[in-house]
């Protein structure tokens, strides 16, 4: 195994640029190791279409594991964002059906709901932060709580069932592409070709959905938080040290409030994106396990449980290694549960190699 | 360990009140909910109510309890509800093949509960091993666990559900301890034959007697063994349990052991309830099952809870689930409440603790 050798040269390897560099970013490279490996098994895993739609259907994870690692750096857990997403996703549903059925602009009706359901989520982290930072309640119960209120809420607007009828703008927003070309025949720009006849949809080629451009500026803005903002430098404070934080003048309670906002806020982008990818409003099902697949990404990434540790593009990277993961196993013909297995035991390698390694970030 | 509080003792009458107030706040919370349904819900203040709410509460009775463990040593086990599908799936394949082969019945359905329970602790064993001896978190370590439960259960299934079992299994998951005809002496486990229109009174389902006798030795485990003892040092003060000599790193494999267990028990229960088994059986027993804990005063950080509270917080869970449903509400109002409930339940607890 990777890690045992390395970490049986530990003094001399790991002092090396080469060998802090592996350190650091190991689940970079074994990124890198699997796309390789499942290249060479998968059928038609490498291609750009095939790369394009994993990193595309990673959106909502992809904002999950920033919400987590956020929340994760500063010692705690939120294992309400699954559910908060499914709330604000069947919430902008139910708007929109309420605006349609009010005889509004289909067009109208999404810009308003986005803008309604967006402040609304951050009300579900405010809770969690008052609750967890006025009253003392651990993180885990605290988010496990909102967990189940959001879950409920989210059922009782949908009553269970997925939510149609909105407009069908909506997928030219969350499923749009930059770049449309028919080989030889025609290339658009950000516009879907209009009376394009259904059976050559296959032909028509498609590069670099908005998901891309929403995504990087998200974890771009988010990184440079974490990494060269003050904001930044306080979560990692309280994560390193609640103690030392509090004598060193840090509003601690504050800074924690601001973070569970923003973890359900992001949340919240998810739950829109998922509207606007979908086309209809999903409520979160009890396995789809959001939560637990954005913490494990952040786990995978290298950040500690224990807080005081974790990166915001290595929580992405997690986020693709879980991903490419679980599809470049599907398209090398492996059946889907040995899938659920592999994750399982990634996570637990993650974790045992994180141990070879010394603390560092 | 959450009943030591000398201060109450030999204080004043009004302090005695609050002293009670302080230990007993679930049980009158259960009481006045219980109460609350009884107008609320047309049918629910009755006798059989109550057996309703133990049936259908058995499962989560199981894994609260599975989940108490773990939480007294400061660890969480996510895995639970995975293996109690799995378990659900591993149970009926063994007795359908031991029926297959020729085996009477009644002794399929034993020796498949056997064997389930001794594999249903693997899970448990690898959970365990991971967070001893490879210090991996508990979080980490059973969501790991989580996902090879699933996979396994699906690789069993191949994507539909487990199902074949006899009918005896039926008739025990869903028979009634006591039958009382009218007019005739009462009859263990065997449904009288009756005209059409006489009533048969039933007295306590199967599978809760089942429940209650292993509830009831792990509340001895848990409060009367070196064991039990052990858990809640380990919990409390890991160092000074270490320094002790407390084997911990074997006790800590032996909690998730017994975690695993029930969760597996609670699986093969399932089975016998609904005849099938599915990968995703219990997934959505897990927070109830925490809930159940939390509510019942155990402290996520470890070294407090017990197994009486930790029922008293489920049965908080399993009225509040049985009212709603009679009161004609839909279920998602559960969610909400027991959300509600959990974050409620810490805040007072805690401010109970302080004003003592």
């Amino acid at each position: 195994m990777d890690g045992e050798s390395a970490a049986k040269g530990h003094e001399g390897f790991l002092s090396t640029k080469a060998g802090r560099a592996l350190a650091t970013n190991w689940a970079a490279f074994f990124l890198i190791l699997m796309l390789v490996v499942f290249s060479l098994t998968g059928r038609n895993f490498l291609s750009i279409v095939n790369f394009q739609n994993v990193v595309h259907l990673q959106t909502v994870p992809f904002l999950l594991a920033v919400a987590e690692t956020f929340v994760i750096i500063t010692g705690g857990i939120d294992l309400s964002v699954g559910f908060v997403m499914g709330l604000v996703s069947v919430g902008a549903a139910k708007l929109m059906q309420l605006f349609l059925a009010g005889g509004m602009d289909p067009l109208w009706a999404i810009v308003l709901s986005v803008l309604i359901v967006l402040p609304a989520s951050l009300l579900p982290g405010l809770v969690n932060g008052v609750v967890i930072t006025r009253f003392k309640v651990p993180p885990f119960i605290a988010t496990l709580g909102m967990f189940g209120i959001a879950n409920g809420l989210a059922l009782k607007i949908s009553q269970g069932y997925p939510m149609t009828g909105l407009p069908d703008k909506l997928p030219d927003f969350g499923n749009g592409y930059i770049l449309y070309i028919l080989p030889g025949e025609l290339l658009s720009f950000f516009v879907k070709p209009a009376n394009f006849p259904y059976a050559r949809i296959r032909e028509l080629a498609r590069f670099v959905p908005y998901s891309f451009i929403f995504i990087i500026i998200v974890l771009a803005v988010t990184a440079f938080a974490l990494k060269r903002k003050r904001f930044g430098r306080y979560t990692y404070a309280i994560g390193g040290s609640m103690d030392a934080s509090l004598r060193s003048g840090i509003a601690v309670d504050k800074h924690l409030v601001k973070v569970y906002v923003l973890s359900s806020f992001l949340a919240g982008l998810g739950g829109i994106f998922n509207v606007l990818q979908t086309g209809i409003g999903n409520y979160t099902t009890f396995n789809a396990q959001y939560e637990f697949f954005a913490i494990a990404a952040v786990v995978v990434g290298g950040a500690s449980l224990a807080g005081g540790k974790g990166r915001i593009w290595s929580s992405a990277v997690g986020v693709l290694v879980l991903a490419f993961l679980e599809n470049g196993l599907a398209l090398s013909g492996v059946a889907p549960f040995y899938r659920y297995i592999a994750v399982g035991v990634l996570l637990i390698l993650a974790v045992v190699i994180d141990k070879f390694f010394p603390d560092m970030r | 360990m959450t009943n030591a509080n000398p201060a109450i003792q030999g204080a004043p009458r009004g302090k005695a009140l609050s002293g009670f107030l302080r230990k007993s706040w679930v049980l009158i919370f259960l009481a006045l909910e219980t109460i609350f349904f009884c107008f609320r819900s047309e049918g629910f203040a009755n006798l059989n109510s109550l057996q309703i709410v133990l049936f259908y509460g058995v499962l989560v009775f199981l894994l609260s309890v599975a989940e108490l463990f773990v939480i007294i040593t400061g660890g969480i086990d996510l895995s639970v509800g995975y293996i109690l599908g799995l378990s659900s799936i591993v149970s009926i394949k063994i007795i359908v093949k031991l029926v297959a082969l020729g085996v009477s019945t009644p002794l399929a359905l034993l020796l498949g509960t056997a064997a389930t329970l001794l594999i249903g602790v693997l899970p448990g064993l690898v959970n365990g091993w991971l967070v001893a001896y490879l210090k991996v978190p508990p979080f980490i370590a059973t969501f790991s666990m989580v996902g090879v439960c699933h996979g396994v259960s699906e690789l069993l299934i191949n994507g539909v559900y487990a199902m074949g079992l006899p009918k005896l299994a039926a008739d025990i998951g869903n028979g009634h301890f006591l039958y009382v005809a009218p007019g005739s002496a009462p009859v263990l486990f065997q449904r009288p034959e009756v005209e059409r229109g006489v009533s048969v009174l039933e007295i306590v389902p199967n599978i809760v007697v089942v429940t209650a006798i292993v509830i009831a030795v792990f509340v001895f485990v848990l409060s009367r063994s070196r064991f039990g003892r052990h858990v809640y040092a380990i919990g409390g003060n890991m160092d000074a349990a270490i320094r002790a000599g407390i084997p911990v790193k074997r006790r800590i494999l032996g909690v998730y052991a017994t975690s695993s267990f029930l969760a597996s028990l609670a699986g093969i229960v399932y089975a016998f309830m609904y005849v099938s088994g599915k990968a995703d059986a219990g997934a959505s027993l897990l927070n109830d099952a925490i809930a159940a804990v939390v509510i019942g005063g155990a402290s996520m950080f470890g070294g407090s809870g017990t197994v009486g509270r930790t029922m008293i917080g489920a049965l908080i869970i399993a009225v509040l689930d049985l009212g709603l449903r009679m009161s004609g509400t839909p279920t998602f109002d559960k969610y909400i409440l027991v959300g509600v409930i959990l974050i409620l339940a810490v805040i007072v607890e805690r401010y109970m603790q302080e004003a003592a």
